[in-house]
């Protein structure tokens, strides 16, 4: 087997192995943790593809920013330590009927189709050109979604400044 | 390069220019009292409005490579929009005078106005889901500015996560596009999409997305909460412009983009719109507060304009923007008399405007005016707008779909009669004293009656509508 597949596989192992442990584990922080790691996983795969802006960003906004949030959010909860209860076995059957259904439609679709390698794309996913490309106006430049993104965040910070300050 | 940068995309530049001025009012304090900020902004509004409307034969084309498109039925559809914001601004004026923060208050209005024209006029998926999202999450913290008020920070709760999980369906469907065609850019997708079960799969998730922000039933849970808790100046902005722009949007990125699938989605709508038109008026029958009955009739009212879009023709199109034009006049004529009412009485409930007609005359009539058009009874425009819609409809040759839409706008007749009866026969020990509203309240309400008749007996609006959508 060559090298490569077997480090496909590890990378794929850690991914689901963190995802399926951050859903069963029983207390919550350690949920978190687990999670830290099938993220981490998945910037290991793209890694692994050679896309490492893409990794970059996964691991500050995903494992640097959300799951710190999500810790952050657990310690400011009451009872973050305790135990969670055992759910109960409708809930159980009916979580699992709907992962197994999701998973069959995935496979089914997934496996059906024949993808294509886009020949058409010309630019190499280096960060160089990434950054090149995100501030162009030519064909593949990103600067208008850039713009536009700059006015989201400056509605979504006023809006969050209104309601937090509510209170005085 | 840079002069069509300026022609093309003035509307957006125009509302980019007004979100610094109130940026920099907000940060040097400039206007002390709110009565001064608001006749400021009307008036940069007004003026922002006036260029609009004589801007509106700009030439079309393109700009950043085919991301921003501009068009003369663009520019039409912002000018709608832009208008009906302006209506709901002056209904409010009395709401606003009181309100603490009130720069914030037009800075988030006009982020997400800046983001619906950036929806419309989006040539590119990413545009498009951006536009979606700087419309949607100025929203959601406007629905809160009723800062006091417990139930309007459940509404805004509400909003952000549904409409989170909403984006992020869209946006799955989205990332399956790009994944089966490598391209976000409409017109390659206009022809790379093809009936593959993962396209297939990626419209039934767009598709998703869209009947949320429209809210079709069964993705309607949250209308009802979130109107309720929202300010009513909010309330009228949900239930007229966001459903306005999605209208728009199905009609121009929609519609060509998934032409190939046409069979599935013009299905899908055949199963949604008599659900959303039927459980919309189950439910609009037992409502007391007014903005939830505002808020199921506008579920119905929206399954209404879906039989427009499920012709998938120029005739349905038209009549489904026409449509829009109507339901937005008579939703914010009704809107500025209801929130006349709760601004200075604080009354929401349906029963309080039993015998309102006996001290409120001119707005008894103006309410049931814009009630006769809202349930299409002739010779208001509404009448006109849901004949047109059934006729567009009857072209796809679901004749029972058809019979049982006229059979529920009999239900929605006897919900909406029944407020005029209330007002203007029933008899109430207290009625509802002299309701003041001011100035520019009353002037948006002339324009919203004057609309309402002048449209229904003058063919001119539909016709020039026609000539847009098949340019």
């Amino acid at each position: 087997m060559d090298i490569s597949v077997i480090i496909f596989y590890i990378i794929s192992v850690v991914i689901t192995g963190g995802a399926l442990l951050a859903v069963t584990s029983k207390q919550i922080f350690r949920a978190a943790v687990y999670l830290i790691f099938s993220l981490l996983g998945v910037a290991s795969m793209y890694f692994y593809l050679e896309n490492n802006f893409i990794a970059a960003v996964q691991i500050v906004v995903y494992v640097g920013g959300i799951v710190v949030l999500i810790i952050f959010s657990i310690f400011l909860t009451q009872n973050s330590g305790h135990r969670l209860k055992k759910p109960d076995g409708k809930r159980v059957f009916f979580s699992a009927l709907s992962v197994l259904s999701a998973l069959l439609l995935t496979l089914n679709v997934i496996g059906n189709y024949n993808f294509k390698s886009n020949s058409n794309n010309t630019i190499e996913p280096e960060i160089k050109n990434i950054g090149m490309q995100m501030l162009s106006t030519t064909q593949y430049g990103y600067l208008l979604p850039f713009e536009v993104v700059s006015f989201l965040l400056l509605a979504a910070m006023i809006g969050c400044i209104v309601i937090a300050l509510k209170r005085n | 390069m840079t002069l069509d940068f300026f022609r093309l995309m003035y509307p957006e530049l125009s509302l980019i220019l007004i979100i610094f001025t109130l940026l920099i009012i907000k940060i040097f304090d400039l206007f002390k009292q709110n009565q001064s900020l608001i006749s400021f902004f009307n008036a940069i509004f007004n003026f922002y409005f006036a260029s609009l409307l004589f801007s509106i034969n700009i030439n079309s084309g393109e700009l950043f490579n085919g991301m921003y498109i501009s068009s003369s039925k663009f520019a039409f559809e912002k000018l709608i929009l832009t208008s009906g914001t302006l209506l709901i601004l002056l209904n409010s004026a009395v709401w606003l005078k009181n309100h603490k923060h009130l720069p914030e208050f037009y800075l988030l209005l006009v982020s997400s106005l800046l983001g619906m024209q950036y929806m419309i006029s989006s040539g590119n998926f990413l545009m498009f889901y951006l536009g979606l999202e700087l419309a949607s999450i100025p929203l959601a913290a406007l629905v809160n500015f009723d800062l006091e008020k417990k139930k309007s920070s459940e509404a805004a709760m509400k909003m952000i996560l549904l409409s989170a999980f909403a984006s992020g369906i869209m946006l799955f469907g989205i990332s399956l596009i790009y994944g089966t065609s490598g391209s976000l850019d409409f017109d390659i997708l206009q022809t790379s999409i093809n009936a593959n079960k993962l396209n297939i799969i990626a419209l039934i998730f767009i598709f998703s997305g869209f009947a949320f922000k429209i809210s079709a039933v069964p993705f309607h849970f949250w209308t009802a909460d979130v109107y309720e808790g929202a300010p009513f100046a909010i309330t009228a902005f949900l239930s007229t412009i966001s459903k306005a722009v999605i209208v728009f949007v199905f009609i121009s990125v929609l519609s060509p983009i998934f032409n190939n699938l046409q069979f599935l989605w013009s299905n899908l709508l055949l199963i949604i719109i008599p659900l959303t038109i039927f459980i919309a008026n189950i439910f609009a029958l037992r409502q007391r507060n007014i903005k939830r009955f505002i808020a199921f009739s506008s579920i119905a009212q929206a399954g209404y304009i879906l039989l427009g879009l499920s012709s998938n023709n120029g005739l349905g199109f038209a009549s489904s923007i026409f449509f829009v034009i109507i339901y937005l006049l008579s939703n914010i004529g009704f809107f500025a008399v209801v929130s006349a009412v709760s601004d200075s009485m604080g009354k929401e409930e349906i029963d309080d405007y039993k015998g309102f007609y006996k001290n409120n005359k001119k707005l008894s009539w103006a309410l049931a005016i814009s009630l006769f058009s809202l349930a299409g009874i002739p010779p208001t425009a509404g009448f006109f707008g849901k004949i047109f819609l059934i006729t567009a409809g009857a072209a796809t040759n679901h004749i029972l779909l058809i019979a049982f839409v006229a059979l529920n706008m009999v239900i929605s007749l006897f919900y909406y009669l029944n407020i005029v009866k209330k007002v203007f026969v029933d008899s109430s020990q207290a009625p509802l004293a002299d309701v003041k509203t001011g100035l520019s309240a009353k002037v948006s309400l002339i324009i919203c009656l004057a609309g309402i008749i002048i449209i229904g007996l003058n063919g001119a609006l539909l016709e020039y509508i026609t000539k847009l959508i098949n340019l």
